[in-house]
This record gives C-alpha cells, structure tokens and sequence, in this order.
C-alpha cells in the first residue's frame, strides 16, 4: 500500500499531469498524420524524457502511448486513411459513419472506446500480469505459427464482396512481405540487384501507399464535385459526448471482448496493435446479429477495433513488467528509458521498484483520462476538417504522406516506391479489391514465415504443430473460422439470389 | 445512362478484371521460378525460397481460377467495346491522372530542389489544378502551399529534429 501511494503521489504532481497533457495532445496530433505512428511519436518524446525523474518520464511515454492509439482514429474517420496501422480496421466503418453524416458520432465512438478499452486492459493489467506473462512466455515458434495462421484466416471475413478478389489481395500482401533479405539467414530475395528492394518493402510505406495515397486520389474521380469545392465529409458538427457514451457502454460484451483481445495479442512478443484491431473486428462481425451492417457505418465495428487495438497498451506492458521482455518496439523504447535512469526491468522490478510498477499503472487510467479530456474538448477543432474542400486537402494530405514516408527511414527511395505503392493500390482499388487483406498479409507474412522455419529448425518433425496442445487450439481456431466465413458467404449469396429471384411489385 | 450503357461498363470492367487476373497469374509463375533459384541452407529443413514458392504457387492457383470463373461471365462482343469504355473512364477520371501525374514529379524533384521548394510547387500547383478559380481560393491556396511546404519543414527542423531532404541546387 505504501509503494502505490508513493507511486500515485509522483504521478499526481502539477508538473507531471502538465508534462503528460502536452504528451497525450503530441501523441493524438502526430496519429492523426498519416504515416507517423505511435512508435515514431514515443522516439521522438524518449530524448526529452531523461532529465526527468524515471517515473515522471514513463509517465509523459504512456500519455504519447494512449494518446497515439485514439490520434490514428482522426485520420481514419475523418479522411478513411488509417493515420497509424493500428487503426486499419476502424477506417471499415467509422469513414462510413462519417460519410453517412455522422462525422461526430463516429469520433465519438472511437474515443470512447479507446478510453474503456484502455482502462479495461490496465484493470487485467494490474490482475493479470504475472500470470498471462508466464503463459505468454511458453509459447513456442510452433505456437507463433499457428497463431498467425488462426489471424490469416480473418482475411476470409475481410474479403469484401468477392472471395477470390480478397484472397489475392492477401496473397498479394504476403508476397509483398517476401521481397528483400529473408528473415532467418539475410538472403536477398527478388531485389533483382536494385538497391531500394534490398532492404525490402517497409510496411508503413506499403501503408500509406495502398491506403492513403489510393483513397486521395479516388477522392478526385468526380472532376465536378472537385471543382464545386465540396468538402470530403459533409454532416453535423456535433460530438454527442454523453449519448455517445451509453452507446458504447450499451455494447458491453462488444467492449469486453475487444478488450481482452487487445490485451491477449498485446501480451504476445511481436503482434500488438496493429493485428489486434483486425482480430477484434473479425470477432465482432462473426459474432454480430448483422455482420452485413459492418462495413457500412456500424458502431460495433468501431468499439471493436478502438477498444482492440488500445487494450494492447496495457497488455504489452504485462510481458515487460512480468519478465522484462518488450513486446512491441513501443514497449522496448519505455525499457530503454528506464534502462537510462539505471533501472533494470526484469522479474525482480515488481519487487525492487513495486512504486514504479504501481505509478505506470496509476499513469495508464491517468493517461486514458487525459486522452478523453484532450478529445472531447479538440475534436470540434478536428472536426472542422470536414469542412475543409477536397482541393485543399487532398495536396496537403498528401505532402503529410509523403513527410510521414521520408521521416520512417530518412530515405529517399521510399519515396520512390510511395508512389509505385500509391498507384498499385489504386488500381486494385478501382478494380474492386479489398485492400485490408493486403495489408493483414504484408503484417503477418514475416512472422509466418519466421515461425515456421524457427520451428522446423528447432525440430524438423512437423506433426509438433498438432500435437503441441496450444498450437493445436490455434490450428482448430482456424478451421472453424474458415468454416464458419465460408457458411456465411453462401447465406449471404443464398439471400441475395432470393432478392434477385423474387418478381417486382 | 442508358441500361446498355451500365451493360457496357460493367463488361468493361469485368474485362479489366480479367486482365488483372492474367497479370497477377504471368508475375506469380515468373516469381515462383526466381524463388526455385534461391539456394537452400545447410542449416534448416525449408530454404528462404521456400515461403514464396509456397505463396506464389497458392496465388497462381486462384488467380488462374479466378480467370475461368469470370471468363465465362463475358459474352464475345463485349470485347470489342473495351478500348473505347477505357478511354471513356480516362476522360471522366482525369483528375486522377493530374493528381498521380504530379505527385510523381513532385517525388521526383525532391532530391533536386528540396522538400520545402518542390513542396511549394506541388501543393500550389495540384490546388490550382483542382480549384474552382477564385481570386480568394488562389490566395488561399498560396498561403497553405507556404505553410505546408516552408512551415513544416521548419517545425520537423526545430522541433523533431528531422531533418527533410534540402536539394542540391
């Protein structure tokens, strides 16, 4: 008890609430640029952080860390352009809802969401972190493997209106992911000797490529709607803060579920945010009574992937506080900055520095406070960007596209490759491809293919992917979900033959 | 738009489809024989070659049955509207065409004027491309092409310290 009060009495201070608000207004305005993600926000607030004091430092992080997991929202609702790739799957129905004339109730949505996701996973948390990080400890390449294979099987409830389109997009993602050095021995692959394929396809720039670049340009296929300087988002400014809020908090199990999820993928070593988005929102549309709704502007599907995708920030810190392992580069950044001020975080933290332990989880329900208060009080200035005509937006998103690009890398050719990306997504685009299955397949493309070749490497016997009990439940997982998206691709083909069978009145 | 003409476009499409099916079928064979020339490890059962072929072979499976299942949904005369449709969808597009047109010189100027010069130049000119022209809109457009070019270099400079590409002229 002691080690929690002084732990809340540091955090509790005029000068770190101050320091934690500028961090949480950092963390939403660099999300919200397409390309700068929440990693490259924490990078950037690292250096500023060593004069602190250690608690006070992690503290100004985890503000950056919440805030940056609702900034990717703006973007994403707003412009249709995931602002960071943890907001993937938002995009699916909160740019919808915006478009359908809510702009406001699809904020409003998302931050709520994110605030209950984000508490929740600090409530598991504070419960469940030594446990969950011994489990998620045990888990072996052959478990990794089978993980990935459950999360590739999403891709047939993300396809679209046409199977075979959605699953070359993901097979196209997943060959995108080949190009440069192999993974295990650092052989060069289909780099054909030019010098921008050896380091191979950055993910984020396939990001902004496919989503960003592709969804700007299709924004300016109607010559007279342009030049009527007609806004992107047309619809009532209004925010509905507290209605909004009992409709999150009228969805519990939505919420609930979402958010275990977020922590469970959190927790695993290398998934994170960027997966939990797209395995929540599958989860949701399975599970929904009209998952024909998603896609179209449904709540549910924001709840999901908000509350999913910043769940993860408390569950990424259970492997680093439990054992000392960094889940995501987010989390290793947070290590290194304790690692500067001297701390060793290992086993031995919760006992050494229990204070510490007890002040970031205190930080965590701070920081998600200071997100909703930033959000609710700036989104009507966010929120004016929908009164911004697509002229004027389209060039400067664009020009963000391409900082966001140049800042990953400091490399010039990404910006070559930008705009190969950027003209490839939109052609898929307008030939009707679904494009979140590509980009599920360029994010677990390497961590398939690593898994497999470490496992049949630690033992050439493959029957250990069914026979290992976890990476059983996984494989099984994934039957059942093709099964299941099959089923309902021929109900919703059934119904929709019935609707054409039937004589007009 | 006449019932024939949605026919006409739908065909279209399907032909563009189709086209990209082929496409997709040509780049995963030619992948998979590349990928059948990465050398195999010593070290472990499944070289880095391996993968790939894997997905290659998978990709050009569904997009050759992709090809047989919309091959049969066009009739033959639809074919030969194809050129025309294409050309009719490029000159109802064109903004599209401007805006990729100059996003990749824009791209392409970067290394040679610099990010704030070639920035400037960009967001003016795709404005004024895009703009209905107004005295007050080409005002506007000037001072947003100032702030976003010049503006946002100077913040990532000062305050990121990153620093964007300054040209070699």
């Amino acid at each position: 008890m002691a080690d929690f009060l002084t732990g809340a009495a540091q955090i509790f201070t005029v000068a770190t609430l101050i320091y934690m608000l500028c961090g949480s207004i950092a963390g939403i305005v660099a999300a919200a640029i397409p390309g700068f993600t929440v990693t490259m926000a924490i990078v950037l607030t690292l250096p500023l952080t060593f004069t602190m004091e250690p608690l006070q430092g992690i503290a100004v992080m985890l503000a950056v860390y919440v805030g940056g997991y609702t900034g990717g929202l703006i973007s994403a609702a707003l412009l249709g352009i995931p602002g960071t790739p943890s907001s993937v799957a938002t995009t699916f129905d909160a740019f919808p809802m915006a478009r359908n004339g809510e702009p406001g109730r699809a904020l409003s949505i998302g931050v709520w969401a994110s605030f209950f996701g984000t508490v929740l996973s600090t409530v598991v948390l504070i419960f469940a972190a030594p446990p969950l990080a011994l489990f998620a400890v045990r888990l072996g390449p052959w478990e990794y493997f089978s993980l990935i294979v459950f999360a590739l099987t999403i891709v047939a409830s993300l396809v679209g209106t046409s199977a075979m389109r959605g699953m070359l997009a993901g097979l196209i993602g997943l060959a995108i992911s080949t190009v440069g050095t192999d993974p295990i021995m650092g052989r060069p692959r289909f780099d054909y000797g030019i010098e921008m394929l050896q380091a191979g396809l950055p993910f984020l720039v396939v990001l902004i490529g496919i989503f960003a670049i592709s969804q700007l340009v299709s924004e300016v296929e109607n010559a007279d709607n342009v030049r009527s300087g007609n806004a992107l988002v047309t619809g009532a400014i209004d925010f509905q803060t507290w209605k909004v809020m009992k409709e999150v908090l009228m969805r519990p199990v939505n919420l609930i579920r979402s958010a275990i999820i977020g922590v469970l993928i959190g927790a695993l070593p290398g998934a994170g945010g960027s997966i939990a988005n797209l395995v929540a929102y599958d989860q949701a549309k399975r599970s929904s009574k009209n998952p024909e709704s998603f896609g179209a502007g449904s709540p549910d599907g924001i709840i999901a992937s908000e509350s999913g995708n910043s769940a993860t920030a408390g569950g990424g810190l259970i492997p680093l506080i439990g054992l000392g392992i960094p889940g995501s580069a987010v989390d290793a950044i947070l290590m290194a900055s304790l690692m500067v001020h001297g701390i060793s975080v290992g086993p031995r933290l919760i006992l050494d520095h229990a204070d510490l332990v007890y002040g970031m989880f205190i930080a965590m329900v701070v920081a998600s406070l200071m997100m909703l208060i930033v959000s609710v009080c700036s989104m009507r200035l966010f929120l004016r960007v929908t009164e911004i005509p697509k002229w004027l937006i389209v060039p400067v998103v664009m020009t963000c596209c391409v900082v966001g690009t140049f800042a990953l890398n400091n490399r010039v050719t990404d910006l070559y490759l930008l705009i190969f990306i950027g003209i490839a997504g939109y052609v898929l685009r307008a030939l009707g491809y679904s494009l979140a299955p590509l980009v599920l397949g360029v994010i677990l493309g390497p961590i398939a293919e690593t898994n497999l070749r470490r496992a049949l490497m630690t033992d050439e016997d493959p029957t250990l992917f069914l026979t290992r009990p976890i990476s059983l439940i996984f494989l099984i997982a994934a039957v059942v979900s093709i099964i299941w998206a099959v089923r309902s691709h021929l109900k919703a083909r059934k119904s929709t033959e019935r609707l054409s069978d039937a004589p007009t009145s | 738009m006449s019932d024939t003409d949605i026919v006409k476009k739908q065909e279209a499409g399907k032909i563009a489809l189709l086209l990209s099916y082929v496409f997709l079928f040509l780049c995963s064979v030619g992948l998979f024989i590349t990928a059948t020339a990465i050398p195999a490890s010593r070290f472990e059962k499944l070289g880095a070659g391996a993968f790939p072929k894997l997905i290659f072979a998978i990709m050009a499976l569904v997009a050759a049955i992709a090809f047989i299942g919309t091959i049969r949904e066009i009739p033959r005369s639809a074919y030969a509207n194809f050129i025309a449709e294409s050309v009719a969808w490029a000159k109802r597009c064109y903004l599209v065409f401007v805006c990729l047109g100059a996003l990749t010189v824009y791209l392409l100027l970067i290394p040679v004027l610099g990010f704030s010069i070639a920035s400037l130049l960009f967001l003016f000119g795709l404005q004024v491309a895009l703009m209905p022209r107004t005295a007050k809109s080409i005002a506007l457009a000037a001072v947003i092409a100032v702030v976003f070019s010049f503006g946002l270099n100077w913040v990532f400079a000062e305050v990121f310290t990153v620093f964007l590409p300054r040209g070699v002229l």
